[in-house]
């Protein structure tokens, strides 16, 4: 118990700071400052100039908000297209119905996220919002499955025969109780989801899609400010840092939180409410 | 329920299905768009002479599925088109990039076996002790990093700060193996995160393992710690954990990718995405193709094994 409080402490630590920064730092500063020499150091400058001569440390407080709204957006989405696809395959009494929502999903598995993203940014060029869909299209398949297997083992219980035999309607099955029932394993399955999230954006954004070349993004600014590593290394360590920060601090918070409120993310054995 | 041979004949199925619709959703995402395909390609220069030849490289006066269907017939005979940009057959592209996109996924794999079984029986035979509570935090935090940003930082400390290694492999051409200092920091970067997902899954299937009845009972007998660990609780800790290890494939494609960017190394990762940035549709379907090829033919036979290895674990098929 002593290891997973710790564990916890540390996950919401390191989470803070990148987290605060990203939503509160456009608010904490004022205009951009005046422009100078590229990759300059020093002279009022916190961590000096980027590569095209803008300061960092502003840069960074504006960095952290696409990469984190992004991320939070396109979770939701995924969960808002797996949600009822999968309770719906699971919930259905036609085998054709549930083979004809789960199996693309089957198929579309096999895709790597990553080659789905460039694929589409071949052709566009999506903005964030373009990304925040495009990553979540590719969480859908997985999602709706996990969905759909704790569905079916929860609808699979005597409660919800029971339900079925009193003639209560099929929304308030689905939503009042297996919908209800699922919520542990699906707060478990956000987590690791989120992090999951959060890799592609930034990992997106680093390679040039999603994001202007020019935009204020963590990910952007360790892509374009590489050049100037052995001149000016504040530059990329700092948005890098705050990226760590973030998504592990995010990781250890879940996996701290959900192992406080009851074992197993595997979604296997969820207890009642 | 069904023997060895009929689970593998609908796990074939699966693949045979997964291969087809990565080649319709390949076809999909880069052709068959709406509106007019040409003028999307030659991008931030709509200069009508380039968007004209884009049109009849890529035939695009003929009907989607006439091209779907040449393209789907020459890719059966390994004729994968030619780029829009140096007209140069897509699999010279291939070939260029495979060498050193293929050294490092197979040194990555390579270490990533034992590094991850070795470290995973560690942590559960020394369950909740120090050892244990060091791999599983470490495991825990690295998992979830994206691979350029522990690059970079890995390169400020030991390219700049201390000039341990090389920063990028820039000036060795495709020969990387002549200079293996060039390889120690991508492959490290490599290996991060299906190391950890490795290490946490082997180390839950072991502790399971470990606390069954079937090794209690070989114990009673006499077996040694050691024949029971590996012989014993090792093949059934070892089914997720093979099926988790073709999932890294994927993620070992992210990260060439990355990596392939980040250190300057000329691979299929680097080609995909110079391909993406001109634009040059034939290029990155090809590339699309065979990635995506490799990943289902990776997780079948991973299932397969893992199926072989754990029959009753009722692998999704």
């Amino acid at each position: 118990m002593r290891v997973r409080t710790g564990r916890f402490a540390l996950g919401v630590a390191v989470v803070t700071v990148p987290v605060v920064i990203a939503l509160l730092g456009p608010v904490l500063v004022g205009g951009p400052p005046a422009r100078e020499a590229s990759f300059a150091g020093g002279e009022g400058h916190w961590f000096g100039t980027d590569f095209v001569g803008r300061d960092v440390w502003y840069q960074v407080l504006h960095g952290g908000r696409p990469v984190v709204l992004t991320a939070l957006a396109a979770t939701a989405l995924a969960y808002l297209v797996a949600l009822p696809l999968g309770l719906a395959g699971a919930l259905t009494h036609r085998r054709l119905v549930e083979e004809l929502l789960m199996r693309p999903l089957d198929v579309l598995l096999a895709v790597p996220s990553l080659l789905m993203i460039l694929l589409v940014a071949t052709v566009f060029s999506p903005g964030a919002v373009g990304l925040a869909l495009l990553v979540a299209v590719v969480n859908v398949p997985d999602a709706a499955r996990l969905v759909r297997a704790t569905a079916t083992e929860i609808a699979a219980r005597p409660a919800v025969e029971a339900l079925r035999m009193q003639g209560e309607t099929w929304w308030r099955i689905a939503v009042g109780h297996v919908g209800r029932s699922m919520l542990r394993t699906l707060a478990a399955d956000a987590g690791t989801r989120l992090t999951g999230v959060l890799y592609l954006v930034a990992t997106a954004a680093f390679l040039g899609v999603g994001a202007a070349p020019d935009a204020a993004d963590w990910a952007v600014m360790v892509d374009r400010n590489r050049t100037g590593l052995f001149v000016q290394p504040w530059a990329v360590v700092v948005p890098a840092l705050l990226i760590v920060a973030l998504t592990t601090g995010t990781n250890l918070l879940f996996d701290a939180a959900l192992d406080r409120r009851g074992r197993n993310p595997g979604g296997t054995c969820v207890r009642e409410p | 329920m069904s023997g060895l041979r009929s689970f593998v004949a609908r796990r074939l199925l699966l693949g045979v299905a997964q291969i087809v619709a990565v080649v319709l959703l390949v076809f999909a995402l880069t052709e068959a768009l709406p509106g007019d395909a040409a003028v999307a390609l030659a991008g931030d220069q709509p200069d009508p002479a380039r968007i004209e030849a884009i049109r009849t490289a890529m035939e695009l006066d003929r009907p989607a599925w006439e091209r779907l269907v040449d393209w789907a017939a020459g890719l059966l005979h390994g004729d994968l088109g030619t780029s829009l940009t140096s007209g140069r057959p897509v699999t010279w592209y291939l070939v260029d990039g495979f060498g050193p996109t293929l050294l490092l996924t197979a040194l990555t794999v390579v270490l990533l076996v034992p590094a991850g079984l070795g470290l995973g029986v560690l942590a559960a035979r020394y369950e909740g002790r120090l050892a244990d509570r060091l791999i599983s935090s470490v495991t825990l935090a690295v998992y979830a990093v994206p691979e350029f940003a522990l690059g970079v930082l890995l390169v400020t400390v030991f390219a700049l700060r201390l000039g341990w290694l090389p920063p990028t492999a820039v000036g060795h051409g495709a020969d990387l193996l002549a200079h293996p200092g060039v390889l120690v920091l991508p492959v490290l970067v490599l290996l991060a995160r299906p190391v950890c997902s490795l290490v946490r899954l082997v180390r839950a299937g072991m502790i399971d393992a470990l606390a069954s009845p079937y090794v209690a009972h070989a114990l009673r007998y006499g077996v040694s710690g050691a024949r029971v660990r590996y012989l014993h609780a090792l093949p059934h800790a070892l089914a997720p954990a093979v099926q988790q290890l073709a999932r890294t494939i994927d993620w070992l494609l992210c990260g060439v990718v990355v990596v392939e960017t980040l250190f300057v190394i000329p691979g299929l990762g680097t080609v995909l995405l110079g391909a993406v940035g001109e634009r040059d549709v034939p290029v990155v379907q090809g590339l699309a193709v065979v990635f995506g090829v490799v990943t289902v033919v990776l997780n079948l036979g991973a299932d397969v094994l893992a199926h072989r290895l754990a029959p009753r674990a009722g692998v999704a098929a």
